[in-house]
C-alpha cells in the first residue's frame, strides 16, 4: 500500500489556519467587533431593562393557544361531564394511556357516562390525538405542563383532577380543533360547587375535594 | 333443479329457495337487514333488491323464489342507486349516537352506509323525530325506538320461533315502533338472541351495555359449557390492552365479556338461552383457585406430579391397582377424561349426580336441556362410567378400604348450583381416603382435607372436544388464559401419563388422535377435520337403546 498525501486515505484539503488569519486581517478590533452583539444585549438589558431571560419558575411564558398540556374533560352548562364515554380516544390513544369505564346515565337522553377516566401521564405522548378523535369536545388539552408529583399514583389522573385543578385556571386551555369552544366549557369550582358525575346527583363536587385533599397535604 | 345465473356464474339449485338464500350459499353478498336465515322472510327493509332479467323491477332477493333459467345481477348501477336510496330513507330519523350505541363497530347501518350509501343527508338533523330511549323491555334487553329501522327480526323471533310473541310493532305509518305489550315484560328463556339478531344498536344487552366497545373484542369460536346440548357460541374476550399502563390492569387480561350465539343447522340454529349466553359469569362465582396447596412447601403444578405419581405408584405397589381410581365431572373435555381413564386404567367415574339419566331429557322444545353438562354423552362414550357406581358408590368403596388414593376433577356447573350432598359426598369421600389430589377451578371449603390440591383451567380456558347429547363431537377452543398457575387437566394427565411412561402429548390434537384409534364412537376422527361446527359420532342403534 502506497502512503498517501497527510495520512488520510482520501485527498483532504490542508488548510492553514494562521494563514488565512493573516489574510483577514485578525486585529484586537475584529475581536471587539466580534463581541458587538454581547455589548449591545448588556446595554439592552441593563439600562432599558428589556430582559430576554426570566426567572423560571417564578416567571412563565404564556404558551401558544395550540399548545399541548396535559388533558381538560370539559363539562355541560351544568356543569357535569361532557365526555359519554364512547373510548375513542381510548382507541386512537398510541400510548394506549387512556382507560375509561363506561356507566348508564340516569337520563336516558345522555345514557352514557364514564365512572372512571383514567389518564397516565407518565405513558401520554401528548400528541392531541384523543382531542381529535374526540366527537363531543369532551377532552381538550391545557397550557399546563407540570407533571411533578410525590408518588406513581398521582400521575394517574383521574375525572377530578381533569376536570378542574389550579393548573388549568392558571393557564388556560391548550390544543382544541373547535376554539373557542362550541358547546363545552372548562368546569368552574366558584360558581358551580355542586353537581359533579353523572349531573344529577347533588354531591360535592371531586375538584373541590381534590383542592382540600391538596391543601391538607400542605 | 333449477338453473340459475348469479352475477354471470351459472349454479344448480335446489328449488324451493329465494335468490338471497343461493347467494349466501355461492358467497355473493347482498345487504339485508330484515331477512334472516332462522326467522322467517319479511321484505321490508329493501336492501337487498337485485336485477332479474324480463322482470319489469327490481325484485327483493330475500323473498323472490328462484326459477328455471333466472339470470340475477346484484350489482349493477340501478341495484346499487336503490340501496342507496333505502339506506338514505332508513337514515332520514336514525340518530347519530354511535359514540353512545353499543352496537358501533358492529353495526349493519355503519357497514352498509360506508359500503353502499356515503350521502349526505338531506333532512335537518334538528327536525328528526325522536322517540323513548333505553327503555327496558325485560331483564336482559333494553330498546332504543329511536335507532329502530323496524326491520321485524326481533318481532318474527318472538312469533316464530319462541312462539311467545312478546314483541310487536304498535302503531301504524311513519308512527310504527316497535313495542311489548302493555307491562307483560319480555322475559322469555330466550330474549337475548334478539340482540344478536338486530342489525342495528336498537334492542342491546342489559349484560353487556357500555362494558367494552366492540372493537376491542376478538371472537374465539367455541362451545356453551352450560348444559348438554352443546350450543355453537362465540366468546367476544379482551384481545388487545385497554390501558396498558393502568396499574392493576395487565396487558391482556383475558376477561370474557359477552358470548353471542353462532350458526350451526345441526344443533342450536343461531340461538342461545339466556341461562347459557350469560353461563360464562358462572366461573366468577367464587374467587378462583390460582396456586396449588400442599400441606407442605408450595410447588408449581409441574413439581409437584412427581410425587402425585410416586404416591399413587406406592399404593398401587401395596395395595393393587384398584385401590387408585379418578372422579372426573363431566364438563371436563374428552381429552382430558380418556387421558385420566388411561392414567388409572379404566378405574375412573365422572357420575356426581344423575346426569346420565338427565342426559337426553329436554328442558324446553327449543335449547335447554336438564343436565347441565356439556359432556356426559363425551364421558359415557369414552367408557368412564363402567367398574364404579359413581361419587355415592366410590364413597363407599373408599369406606370399605377398596379405594385408598384419589385424582378428583371437579369443576362446577356453569348454569345453576351443583347440588349440596355432592359436596357433602366429596368431602367425606376425601376424609375416607388415604392420599387425594382434588384438581378444581375455585376455591371451594370441601377441598380444605385434601393432600394436594391443584389449580384446573376451566371452561374457555382450555381446548377439547365436548360431545353433545346427541353424540355430535364439538371443538370447544380456548379463549382467555387461566388464571395464575391453573392448567387444563389434559395436560396435567399427560405429564402424569409420561411420568408412568406412556409419552403423550398435551396437545388436545394428539390426544383426539389417540382416541379416534381406541373409541368405537369416533374412530376415524380427525380433530382439525371436526371444524367449527362439530362432526357425529358413529353411534350403533344397540347403542341408543340403552341410552
Amino acid at each position: 500500500m502506497t502512503p498517501v498525501k497527510g495520512g488520510y486515505a482520501v485527498d483532504v484539503p490542508i488548510i492553514n489556519v494562521s494563514e488565512r488569519a493573516r489574510r483577514e486581517q485578525a486585529t484586537l478590533w475584529s475581536t471587539f467587533r466580534a463581541f458587538g452583539v454581547t455589548f449591545s444585549r448588556l446595554f439592552t438589558s441593563l439600562i432599558r431593562r428589556d430582559m430576554p431571560t426570566i426567572s423560571y419558575p417564578e416567571q412563565t411564558r404564556n404558551y401558544s393557544e395550540r399548545f399541548r398540556g396535559t388533558h381538560i374533560l370539559t363539562v355541560r352548562d351544568d356543569g357535569s361531564l361532557k365526555c359519554v364515554a364512547c373510548y375513542m380516544c381510548a382507541t386512537i390513544c398510541p400510548a394506549e394511556c387512556i382507560y375509561i369505564e363506561a356507566g348508564e346515565h340516569p337520563n336516558p337522553e345522555i345514557e352514557k357516562f364514564p365512572k372512571k377516566f383514567d389518564i397516565d401521564m407518565m405513558r401520554c405522548i401528548y400528541c392531541g390525538f384523543c382531542v381529535d378523535a374526540c366527537p363531543e369536545e369532551a377532552i381538550v388539552m391545557s397550557r399546563e405542563h407540570h407533571q411533578a408529583a410525590y408518588s406513581r399514583d398521582e400521575t394517574l389522573y383521574g375525572i377530578e383532577k381533569l376536570m378542574a385543578r389550579p393548573g388549568i385556571d392558571a393557564k388556560g386551555p391548550g390544543y382544541r380543533p373547535n376554539r373557542p369552544f362550541a358547546e363545552a366549557k372548562i368546569f368552574d369550582a366558584k360558581n358551580q360547587p355542586t353537581c359533579a358525575i353523572p349531573s344529577v346527583t347533588d354531591e360535592r363536587h371531586p375538584a373541590v375535594l381534590y383542592e382540600s385533599m391538596i391543601q391538607k397535604r400542605q | 333443479m333449477p338453473k340459475i345465473t348469479l352475477n354471470g356464474q351459472t349454479y344448480d339449485a335446489p328449488a324451493g329457495k329465494t335468490i338471497i338464500q343461493i347467494a349466501d350459499e355461492v358467497g355473493v353478498e347482498i345487504p339485508r337487514y330484515c331477512y334472516h336465515p332462522d326467522i322467517g322472510i319479511e321484505g321490508s327493509c329493501r336492501m337487498c333488491l337485485v336485477e332479474v332479467e324480463k322482470f319489469p323491477k327490481l325484485v327483493p332477493s330475500c323473498a323472490t323464489p328462484i326459477s328455471e333459467g333466472m339470470i340475477v345481477r346484484t350489482s349493477t348501477p340501478r341495484v346499487q342507486q336503490a340501496v342507496r336510496y333505502a339506506m338514505e330513507f332508513l337514515l332520514l330519523h336514525h340518530p347519530i349516537d354511535c359514540p353512545v350505541c353499543d352496537q358501533s363497530g358492529e353495526c349493519w347501518l355503519q357497514d352498509y352506509y360506508m359500503a353502499n350509501a356515503q350521502h349526505t343527508s338531506r333532512y335537518p338533523g334538528t327536525q328528526k323525530t325522536r322517540r323513548k330511549k333505553a327503555k327496558d323491555l325485560g331483564p336482559l334487553v333494553k330498546l332504543d325506538q329511536e335507532r329502530c329501522i323496524l326491520c321485524t327480526r326481533c318481532v318474527r323471533f318472538t312469533r316464530n320461533v319462541t312462539h311467545t310473541g312478546e314483541i310487536v310493532v304498535v302503531n301504524r305509518g311513519h308512527a310504527s315502533e316497535i313495542a311489548i305489550h302493555g307491562e307483560k315484560p319480555f322475559d322469555n328463556p330466550y330474549s337475548g338472541n334478539v340482540v344478536d339478531i338486530c342489525p342495528v344498536g336498537a334492542l342491546t344487552s342489559s349484560d353487556f351495555r357500555f362494558k367494552v366497545r366492540s372493537w376491542f373484542l376478538k371472537g374465539t369460536s367455541s362451545i356453551c359449557g352450560g348444559c348438554s346440548t352443546g350450543c355453537n357460541l362465540r366468546i367476544d374476550h379482551s384481545a388487545r390492552a385497554m390501558g396498558g399502563g393502568i396499574p392493576g390492569e395487565s396487558a391482556n387480561d383475558g376477561t370474557i365479556y359477552r358470548t353471542v350465539g353462532r350458526r350451526n343447522v345441526e344443533v342450536n340454529r343461531s340461538w342461545l338461552c339466556d341461562e347459557g349466553r350469560l353461563s360464562f359469569h358462572g366461573m366468577q362465582r367464587w374467587p378462583r383457585l390460582k396456586s396449588p396447596r400442599t400441606h407442605g412447601d408450595h410447588r408449581t403444578v409441574d413439581a409437584l406430579l412427581p410425587i402425585i405419581h410416586q404416591r399413587f405408584e406406592a399404593i398401587r405397589q401395596e395395595h393393587g391397582g384398584a385401590a387408585t381410581a379418578g372422579l372426573a365431572s363431566a364438563t371436563n373435555t374428552n381429552e382430558a377424561l380418556f387421558l385420566m381413564k388411561k392414567y388409572f386404567h379404566g378405574q375412573v367415574d365422572f357420575r356426581l349426580g344423575n346426569e346420565v339419566e338427565d342426559c337426553q331429557k329436554r328442558q324446553d322444545d327449543l335449547l335447554r336441556r336438564v343436565d347441565k353438562h356439556p359432556n356426559t354423552r363425551g364421558a359415557m362414550d369414552l367408557g368412564l362410567a363402567a367398574a364404579t357406581d359413581g361419587l355415592s358408590g366410590m364413597l363407599k368403596m373408599a369406606e370399605r378400604r377398596q379405594i385408598r388414593a384419589m385424582w378428583i376433577s371437579f369443576h362446577p356447573q356453569l348454569i345453576g348450583d351443583d347440588a349440596a350432598e355432592i359436596f357433602v359426598q366429596l368431602q367425606q369421600l376425601i376424609g375416607a381416603l388415604d392420599f387425594s389430589v382434588v384438581s378444581t377451578t375455585h376455591e371451594f371449603p370441601w377441598t380444605a382435607g385434601a393432600t394436594i390440591v391443584l389449580p384446573m383451567a376451566g371452561w374457555a380456558e382450555e381446548s377439547g372436544t365436548y360431545t353433545n347429547f346427541a353424540g355430535r363431537v364439538q371443538i370447544a377452543n380456548h379463549a382467555v388464559q387461566p388464571p395464575g398457575e391453573a392448567k387444563p387437566l389434559h395436560s396435567m394427565m399427560s405429564g402424569m401419563l409420561g411420568l408412568s411412561g406412556i409419552q403423550v402429548s398435551p396437545d388436545p390434537a394428539a390426544i383426539f388422535e389417540w382416541i379416534a384409534r381406541e373409541v368405537s364412537p369416533y374412530a376415524g376422527m380427525d380433530y382439525d377435520a371436526i371444524g367449527p361446527l362439530g362432526m357425529p359420532g358413529i353411534t350403533t342403534p344397540q347403542e341408543e337403546v340403552v341410552r
